[in-house]
């Protein structure tokens, strides 16, 4: 067989669009929950319960007004460090070079994890005193991811817990300095900011933004073996 | 073919660096292969943003700057050490090598201190590096005093300790979501533990963030008339040193049947680390606030500690001598200027002080974590007398510029000043309040009621009655050689209560 021909694949073993357009469901849920568990999807969200179950618990307790603001960011960032580590692949090249659903897969499993986050996070502060309210969480909460989703492209998904960790220590300071001035009062710090703060939702937002838009489509920076 | 005996092959001569002892070799390669190596850059650049501007906007005093770093450095490493440690301590299994390294000559527990000691060395490295730093750049600006090492002591134990919990949390659950709790736990232990104490004989003071009485904030004031005492430091060193012995202890228990001296021996000494914890929590509980503002442990106190500093005071060249702790002179220039318009107007008046000194404030634990502080003795004393005053940036509350602590000065200690000539207070006369206020008039001095100097500017203002006030107008109204003349002549017949208001000229 010469390149020439081989250049010319016969047409019975072309892909069919037809075929490709009527791919079973069950395989594309087939593929999800293997990603998923690639991912260590499971995990994280048993993580996110975690916190959220840990947020509950210690919302019982008597906080004075600067640690009733802290406890909440503590375990928003725990729940984001949680999503960030799902982003990284055990599997590497062989995955790049051949998943055409890949950044979608990638964009799914953070999206869906964000949103069972928000979800658990609020609903461990319903009916109890969440300092800052909903609003408060779900922007911290989306921003943190952001910061998370960040450091993943950076130093890859395993380590990607520290942007939502070193994130925690400024916006803890950004809360103090409330306290015992001068203020910080960038949007860029979203947690020392009020939770009806438009710059600060929106700094939030970009950031979540610029991150999952990088994780999607480029993935994490994975060394191997990793 | 026959049998040529071959050569003896040459054995070949030893590399200069295989003469390294197979530890050190060992500790090179995990410290050239460390995730706290990535780290350092967060924990050095969270180190700047919330602790090091926070000092440099601060006077520069030494005590100030180090009780400050002692909590801020520690919570801008917690993190990102105890992150890293656990990332270590699951590398074995998380590579899926645990098998292929269990195989080595090296046994497990050296193998995983090595890297324990590697992860901790840069972490105590770059936090030794941030602390040269600010000790450096505080040496070139601080008058008076040295740096204070006990702070540095308990915040590199701390490191030591978070990084075995963090080292330790990896090796057992060896997780790619143990790294994350790691450092998100440590920060709440680190951050929220502060909650439960209540008053100083609290047994929470042991955490090491703890630098003093919990909640009344940075405090100028103490170390400076008094040493710094290391008594609350020595017991969270001990504390932090137990428990770093006592988790690498238990992370070096070896696995499976066998080495039984390993095993009593790593059991001996994780026994023994959890006593020296269990000791210095105890300890803790038993310090109380003493009157210089420390948690002063009755078992690890040292009386010498209890004896002032000595220093020669920093003076103005003003109409009173304005005198000031060498640790404060910067501010002498400001505050003097700013006391500058009463002096003037009490300088050579009989019973005006010869000379205002600074005072130490004392302490009181009130209730829960409340602290009461006041001057210690009399505002006014001695022959010739002087004026004692608590200068107030060296009271607990936010770091102050130095104008703002010249403001506070002409607010409270001037007003003070001239009550305590006039003999102004609860039973003052009109004429003695009359005059009070035009003095204070004349100075430029906020009008309000005389009240302890404390940080706070007095806002309860006392409106004195009409005729009180046309008399303080008429009395200001005069020129300041007719006043200065007038009160010379008059003012111990104020004092006594001796003068009506229509006698003020």
């Amino acid at each position: 067989m010469t390149a020439g021909a081989a250049r010319k694949m016969p047409a019975a073993a072309a892909p069919d669009r037809k075929a490709r357009r009527a791919w079973p469901p069950r395989t594309g849920m087939r593929l999800l929950r293997l990603h998923g568990a690639s991912r260590r999807v499971p995990a994280a969200i048993a993580a996110i319960a975690v916190c959220a179950i840990g947020l509950r618990i210690a919302l019982l307790g008597r906080w004075d007004s600067y640690g009733a603001l802290q406890l909440p960011l503590v375990f928003e960032a725990g729940s984001a460090a949680a999503i960030t580590i799902t982003t990284a692949s055990p599997i590497g090249e062989p995955e790049r070079v051949t998943g055409r659903w890949l950044p979608f897969l990638r964009l799914a499993t953070t999206l869906t994890l964000t949103v069972i986050a928000a979800g658990a996070l609020c609903a461990a502060g319903t009916g109890a005193h969440l300092a800052g309210g909903t609003l408060d969480v779900l922007r911290n909460l989306i921003g943190m991811t952001g910061v998370g989703l960040l450091c993943a492209a950076v130093l890859g998904g395993g380590l990607a817990w520290i942007g939502p960790a070193g994130y925690l220590v400024v916006g803890a300071y950004g809360l103090y300095t409330q306290w015992h001035g001068p203020a910080l009062t960038t949007p860029w710090i979203w947690p020392a900011r009020p939770s009806g703060d438009v710059g600060a939702a929106l700094c939030a937002t970009l950031v979540f933004t610029m991150g999952i838009v990088i994780i999607s489509v480029r993935g994490a920076h994975d060394s191997v073996g990793e | 073919m026959t049998a040529v005996p071959a050569p003896a092959a040459a054995r070949p001569l030893p590399a200069k660096r295989g003469r390294l002892p197979a530890a050190a070799r060992l500790l090179r390669l995990e410290l050239r292969h460390n995730a706290m190596l990535w780290m350092l850059p967060v924990a050095v650049g969270l180190f700047w943003f919330t602790t090091y501007r926070k000092a440099m906007a601060m006077p520069p005093l030494w005590n100030l700057r180090a009780t400050n770093m002692q909590s801020g450095a520690l919570l801008a490493f917690a993190c990102p050490v105890a992150g890293a440690a656990a990332w270590m301590g699951s590398r074995e299994t998380r590579r899926h090598t645990a098998d292929l390294v269990t195989i080595t000559a090296r046994p497990r527990p050296a193998r995983l201190l090595t890297t324990w000691a590697a992860t901790t060395f840069w972490a105590l490295a770059a936090y030794l590096g941030c602390v040269a730093v600010l000790y450096g750049v505080t040496a070139q600006q601080a008058a008076w005093g040295g740096p204070l090492w006990w702070p540095v002591a308990v915040d590199a134990a701390s490191l030591l300790a978070l990084s075995a919990l963090g080292f330790a949390a990896g090796t057992l659950i060896p997780s790619r979501f143990t790294p994350a709790v790691a450092a998100v736990a440590a920060f709440f232990a680190l951050g929220l533990s502060t909650q439960l104490i209540h008053g100083s004989q609290s047994y929470w003071q042991v955490s090491p963030i703890v630098t003093g009485p919990w909640d009344s904030g940075p405090d100028a004031g103490v170390g400076t008339f008094y040493p710094y005492l290391p008594d609350l430091s020595i017991a969270q060193v001990m504390f932090l040193a137990g428990l770093t012995i006592a988790v690498l202890g238990a992370v070096a228990l070896p696995e499976g049947p066998g080495r039984g001296w390993l095993r009593r021996s790593a059991a001996v000494i994780t026994a023994a680390g959890l006593l020296a914890a269990g000791t210095a929590v105890a300890l803790a509980g038993t310090g109380k606030l003493d009157a210089h503002g420390m948690i002063a442990i009755p078992a690890l106190h040292d009386a010498a500690n209890d004896r002032p500093l000595r220093y020669t005071p920093v003076c103005s060249h003003s109409a009173i001598p304005l005198c000031l702790n060498p640790a404060y002179t910067s501010f002498v220039p400001a505050a003097a200027a700013a006391l500058s318009p009463v002096l003037t107007e009490i300088a050579g008046l009989p019973g005006a002080p010869t000379r205002i000194a600074q005072a130490a404030a004392t302490y009181q634990q009130g209730a829960g974590n409340a602290v009461s502080i006041r001057l210690a003795g009399p505002s006014m004393s001695g022959t010739p007398p002087v004026f004692h005053l608590p200068l107030p940036g060296q009271l607990p509350g936010p770091a102050m510029t130095t104008s703002a602590v010249a403001a506070a000065v002409r607010a409270s200690a001037g007003f003070a000043l001239v009550a305590s000539v006039v003999g102004d207070g609860p039973g003052a006369t009109p004429a003695q309040q009359a005059v009070v206020a035009a003095l204070s008039m004349s100075a430029s001095l906020p009008q309000s009621s005389p009240s302890a100097p404390t940080r706070q500017r007095p806002n309860a203002t006392v409106p004195l009655p009409v005729p009180v006030r046309s008399a303080a107008r008429r009395f200001a109204a005069l020129s300041s050689s007719a006043r200065h003349a007038w009160l010379v002549q008059h003012l111990a017949a104020l004092r006594a209560g001796q003068i009506t208001l229509a006698q003020l000229p």
